[in-house]
């Protein structure tokens, strides 16, 4: 009897002595994907024959001493805009259901050779944008903790996938906060890697220069074991950086005694006002912070809506020039939210994206200036728990300006860390935020915080 | 943006928007219109102030 939820690195504890075979976890996964899947919707292709075929490769490779890592024989789940060779690769899109890659993304390549086992295609909002939508070919991915609330986007299957223990960890692209929303509201831990640490190649595209791949999982352990296997220079990739990857799990150890970290607050309490749990759960993890040896101290940047504006302008501009095309000659065949908000980016001038460029830098160098006598950043990763997935307005992301997407304009490592739960039982999160490259960092702190309380003990009953 | 000046903007970008989308996207547009004028500081930006570059050039 397997458990119905595993970390990635349980499993792979039990896998490399044997005392869990791949094929019995693959299995399991496969019964919990049939009983609950048809109300949670994350999957839009199942691999049920592909899995079951790699897990008895994983098998036999392990049987004959040839264990490749924490990745071998894990069962995992890939965005939909991770393009799959032979595999339809949609964007969760009527525009391109019946597009078939002939080759796996950079990534999944990477993953494969790791050892981990490919699930199947989750549930995406349209082109990592669009969403939730209720007009598409397949509908929108649940969240486990309520499945009459929103799992956060655009990585929705994925969030909700790992959430309610269907795989062990996923795949997911952050363009504005894509990773960390879905982790925030489905209560895991989610890594948006610095710019360029993962490499784009065969992954749909939403805006080139804001498009960051990246995990996310139960725990800041998996996303390292993921981030190990994910990360890399790919010649392939023009934004990927070409720099030795450090060993991310191993720099889990070592705790974060002395770490100084800038608490921005007036993202939270002021520019997007988050209610009070969050607000709370935010106040509690910065003295847990303090209470492992780490100075918390408050820094203030320029207004969120600034930051968001940079990002909006860049977003815009860069998905409508992918889009331009079909927009003109398949309207309709977009998803209401996806093609509206698309309507409003084709009314952004050239003019204004090269001042978002311009505002870009400057922004870019306020951070670097704020961090200079900091390691890490800490703020919201959301302003509330999950809403109900029905009052998602079409305009929300401009309508309040995003607690995430600043990192993105920067490029920084970001990530969203489980912090609490409300009285109704839904997770809160807060974000943590690191220099570029420093995602070790990031990752080390969201271990000693995940160690020090309470709440990776938690599970959605389902 | 008035809904006439939306109207005209949709015939230059060439999309074909369906009727009931139009007025929500004409109420949407000060939205847009925030996100336009944040993008200015006041008193304008030096004008020698270059965009973000990306894609840096790697070290000699």
């Amino acid at each position: 009897m397997v458990a119905d939820f595993l970390t990635i690195a349980e499993a792979a504890r039990l896998i490399e002595k044997r005392e869990l075979s791949p094929v019995e976890l693959v299995d399991s996964r496969l019964l919990r994907i049939a009983r609950l899947d048809g109300k949670l919707h994350t999957f839009i292709r199942l691999l049920a024959d592909e899995a079951r075929r790699d897990a008895r490769a994983a098998e036999a490779e392990i049987a004959a001493g040839k264990y490749r890592g924490p990745l071998h024989g894990i069962p995992i789940g890939l965005k939909d805009i991770y393009e799959t060779a032979g595999v339809a690769t949609t964007g969760h899109s009527k525009v391109m259901q019946d597009h078939v890659p002939k080759a796996d993304a950079y990534s999944v390549k990477k993953l494969r050779e790791a050892g981990a086992i490919i699930m199947g295609k989750l549930a995406t909002h349209e082109f990592a944008l669009g969403g939730p939508s209720f007009d598409l070919p397949w509908p929108p991915a649940r969240n486990p903790w309520d499945v009459s609330r929103f799992t956060g986007g655009s990585s929705s299957g994925t969030g909700a996938s790992v959430a309610a223990g269907l795989v062990l960890g996923g795949t997911g692209s952050d363009t504005g906060g894509s990773i960390r929303g879905p982790a925030a509201y489905c209560g895991l831990a989610g890594l948006k890697p610095t710019y360029g640490l993962i490499s784009r190649m065969g992954i749909l595209p939403l805006a080139f220069s804001l498009d960051h791949a990246g995990p996310l999982a139960w725990t800041a352990e998996d996303n390292a074991i993921m981030l190990q296997a994910m990360a890399g220079h790919d010649p392939a990739d023009p934004g990927s950086a070409n720099r030795p990857i450090p060993d991310y799990r191993g720099a889990l150890q070592g705790g974060v005694r002395g770490l100084r970290i800038g608490l921005v607050r007036h993202f939270y309490e002021h520019d997007n006002e988050a209610n009070a749990a969050t607000q709370a759960a935010i106040a509690a993890a910065a003295h847990t912070f303090e209470g492992l040896g780490c100075t918390v101290r408050e820094l203030t940047l320029s207004p969120l809506a600034d930051w968001a504006a940079c990002g909006m302008a860049i977003m815009q501009c860069e998905a409508y020039a992918i889009h331009e095309a079909n927009l003109r000659t398949r309207f309709t065949d977009y998803g209401e939210i996806f093609r509206d908000r698309m309507v409003l980016a084709g009314l952004v001038t050239g003019a204004d994206y090269v001042q978002a460029l311009r505002r870009r830098r400057e922004l870019v160098a306020e951070l670097d200036h704020a961090m200079a006598d900091l390691d890490l950043v800490m703020t919201a990763a959301a302003p509330s728990e999950a809403p109900k997935i029905d009052e998602v307005p079409k305009f929300g992301i401009l309508e309040r300006p995003s607690l995430t997407i600043a990192f993105n304009v920067t490029g920084s490592p970001a990530m969203s860390v489980c912090c609490g739960f409300t009285d109704g039982g839904l997770p809160l999160s807060f974000q943590i935020v690191g220099k570029r490259f420093a995602d070790a960092t990031v990752l080390r702190a969201a271990h000693a915080y995940e160690a020090a309380t309470p709440w990776r003990g938690r599970r959605p009953a389902l | 943006m008035t809904r006439a000046e939306l109207d005209a903007a949709l015939v230059r970008l060439g999309l074909n928007v369906p009727e009931k989308e139009r007025d929500e996207i004409a109420a949407a547009v000060p939205l847009l219109e925030d996100v336009q004028r944040r993008l200015r500081p006041p008193g304008g930006r030096d004008v020698a102030a270059e965009p973000a570059h990306v894609v840096r050039f790697p070290e000699a």
